[in-house]
């Protein structure tokens, strides 16, 4: 396991935002939560961010936004998306987009556990 | 002959001719008299013509007299006037060829007739109504009364006549005024009382009888009455008769309780006058309302099903973002539990830790609770109830509902909301039904639109009239707007997999609250949905419940002109 890799969690609920960086600190992770997609751009843990947890719907920019604009930046930043919509559809759209993993809330910390080590050992 | 002869010869000749000229004196007398009790008779003849004269000129009715063989004798003015003929072109004329209509002339000769070879009559000395004719030709109901002259032999005879054609459109006109208004009472179910309240005296038309099913022929008594009067409206009834005392006008909501059980529903609006005595008097219409509240009451059934099939509609389209509310806490729920498993587990249990995640647990458990809980108030069946209702906090919580499907559209939603906003009186699930529904159509319209942001407004603020407005503004495709009337008919949609009832039921819900729901083309892109509401205090509201809102209340009611 890598140790204290960052991972940013970008959604706009707040419940997520409070809960999901203490699991992932129980896992042994660095996190930065932020609220959307313009927040998370606009601050300097881009370029630290190894693995990126993200919602997709958003007020504003949406998660596959930020996607595309990370790419477009040259970002290439492992996603891990996360939507509490269980639409079956868009699971294989996202991966074909080069997401990482699609997980639907509520997810398990095992499927999340495995998820991020799919991510960082892509990178 | 000697002289004693001829003294007595003279004697007697004197006394002959003194007897005579006594004679002749008592002839002149008389004679005298007799002149004088002629010319006296001749005078009174005179006046008792003119008199007759007089009579005859300003008599009011016709006075036409004929002679045996039928031929006039006299033609006063009035029937001049009548008839159309001058007196002196008709006399001498035979009646029946000059006022007698030709289909009546044989029966009136054969008459004549019958009653100079028999004096059998048939009209004489009676009154009655047969039809005259007119110079010109025209034919008029006269009312006619005919006399034999005493004394005159061979007969005449003398006719009264009147021209009634007045009279009969009068008799004509009140019997179809009379007619008129027992139809319409029967047809509208009305019935008509008039009170003295003084005196307590009151009289009702038969059609309260039958309403009350009780005995015309018994006494009417305010204890008779009340026998009828359902119970639970015994107050509103008391409450009634202090308004008689007071004389001002009212309208008045109640129901009988019938022996049998069953209920009637009557509709009162009432009137005061003052008669000529200065007495207070009540006049009023009673009305028979119970069929139109049985049908107000299915159609408020009918209503609120429709609502409820629109609710589960909506319900499908708003299945994804049902489960997105549901999912987000139990996404809380499930990874602060498995937080609180790792820190327990931890060596040492990180315990603060793990208290904390629990305590987030119960929060996100609580959360998820509440979610189904205004699922439920907004998707369940449920009666309408009125109560106080804030737009604004209503709106607020369909939008907490909705948010995420909004946000899912990438609608960009802007609120709006008038501070000072007065409570309207309803059911507060149907107007969020309502507000929805507005809500969903926007989004809805928008679905296709890429070319600009999916900006949706949704204001609340104080419309004219004591009323609030809510209004709903998108930027979407707009409608036609030919078809604006056509968007609230029930199951016209322009929607894929629409169902085309929720504007036809979001108008009838805010109709049953005294409302209005209108649509209106944007002068840019998309369109206006608003609907406006009367605010609290503008009177008792009739919310759509199973028994079409009923309530048994006296109102007064602006006061129409007194008589003097």
């Amino acid at each position: 396991m890598v140790t204290h890799s960052l991972v940013s969690v970008v959604d706009d609920d707040e419940s997520v935002r409070e809960s999901l960086p203490d699991l992932l600190k129980e896992f042994g992770f660095a996190v930065q939560a932020f609220s959307s997609a313009e927040e998370f751009l606009a601050s300097d843990c881009i370029e630290q961010t190894r693995c990126l947890i993200l919602d997709i719907a958003m007020p504003g920019m949406s998660g596959p936004d930020l996607q595309l604009e990370l790419t477009q930046r040259g970002q290439d930043i492992p996603v891990v998306f996360i939507t509490a919509h269980g639409d079956d559809t868009v699971r294989p759209r996202l991966l074909r987009q080069g997401a990482v993993e699609c997980l639907f809330k509520p997810f398990s910390d095992t499927a999340l556990l495995a998820a991020l080590n799919a991510a960082l050992h892509a990178d | 002959m000697t002289a004693n002869e001829l003294d007595h010869q003279v004697a007697q000749r004197t006394s002959e001719l003194a007897a005579a000229n006594e004679e002749l004196k008592k002839e002149i007398a008389e004679r005298k008299s007799a002149e004088a009790r002629l010319r006296h008779e001749e005078m009174e003849l005179r006046r008792s013509e003119a008199r007759k004269a007089a009579i005859l000129d300003s008599a009011l009715d016709c006075i036409v007299t004929i002679d045996h063989e039928g031929n006039i004798t006299e033609f006063n003015p009035a029937a001049e006037r009548t008839f159309g003929y001058r007196r002196a072109e008709v006399m001498g004329k035979n009646l029946a060829d000059v006022i007698i209509p030709p289909s009546l002339r044989e029966q009136h000769l054969k008459g004549f007739a019958r009653y100079l070879a028999t004096n059998e009559a048939h009209v004489l000395g009676l009154r009655i109504e047969t039809t005259g004719m007119h110079a010109d030709g025209t034919l008029f109901p006269v009312e006619l009364a005919v006399t034999r002259i005493p004394l005159d032999e061979p007969p005449s005879f003398t006719g009264f006549l009147r021209d009634i054609t007045e009279r009969r459109w009068a008799e004509e006109e009140l019997r179809r005024s009379e007619t008129f208004l027992a139809e319409t009472r029967r047809l509208s179910s009305t019935g008509g009382f008039s009170k003295r309240i003084a005196t307590g005296e009151i009289r009702w038309s038969a059609e309260i009888y039958e309403m009350f099913e009780l005995d015309p022929a018994e006494p009417l008594t305010l204890e008779r009455i009340l026998t009828r009067v359902h119970p639970e409206d015994i107050h509103s009834f008391n409450e009634m008769l202090d308004r008689q005392e007071r004389g001002v006008d009212y309208e008045h909501d109640y129901r009988l309780l019938m022996p049998d059980q069953s209920v009637k529903y009557l509709h009162v609006v009432a009137h005061a006058s003052c008669d000529q005595n200065g007495e207070l008097e009540y006049y009023a219409a009673v009305q028979d309302v119970t069929q139109r509240r049985l049908a107000e009451a299915a159609l408020a059934k009918v209503r609120s099903e429709l609502a409820h099939l629109t609710r589960v509609t909506s319900l499908g389209a708003m299945t994804a973002s049902i489960a997105h509310e549901v999912n987000q806490p139990l996404a809380g729920i499930i990874t602060n539990a498995s937080t609180c498993l790792r820190m327990l587990a931890a060596d040492p249990p990180n315990v603060a830790g793990a208290r904390e995640t629990a305590r987030r647990t119960i929060r996100d458990g609580n959360r998820a609770s509440d979610v189904i809980t205004r699922l439920r108030a907004l998707f369940g069946r449920k009666e309408a109830t009125v109560e106080t209702v804030d737009l604004n906090e209503a709106a607020r919580e369909v939008i907490t509902l909705s948010l995420s499907e909004l946000h899912r559209h990438r609608v960009v939603l802007r609120q709006e909301f008038a501070d000072d906003l007065p409570p309207v009186m309803g059911d507060r699930i149907q107007l969020q039904q309502v507000i929805l529904n507005l809500l969903l159509n926007a989004s809805d319209a928008m679905s296709t639109i890429d070319d600009r942001p999916r900006r949706l407004m949704i204001r609340t603020e104080r419309d004219e009239d004591d009323h609030v407005r809510l209004m709903v503004q998108d930027v979407g495709i707009g409608f036609d707007p030919q078809s604006v009337n056509r968007i609230f008919e029930a199951f016209y949609t322009t929607k894929n997999g629409g169902m085309g009832i929720g504007l036809s039921v979001s108008r009838s819900i805010i109709e049953s609250h005294r409302g209005r729901l209108w649509a209106a083309p944007n002068d840019g892109p998309g369109a206006t949905f608003a609907f406006s509401l009367p605010r609290q205090s503008g009177g008792v509201i009739r919310a759509s419940s199973h028994d079409g809102g009923w309530t048994s209340a006296v109102t007064d009611t602006p006061q129409i002109s007194r008589q003097p």
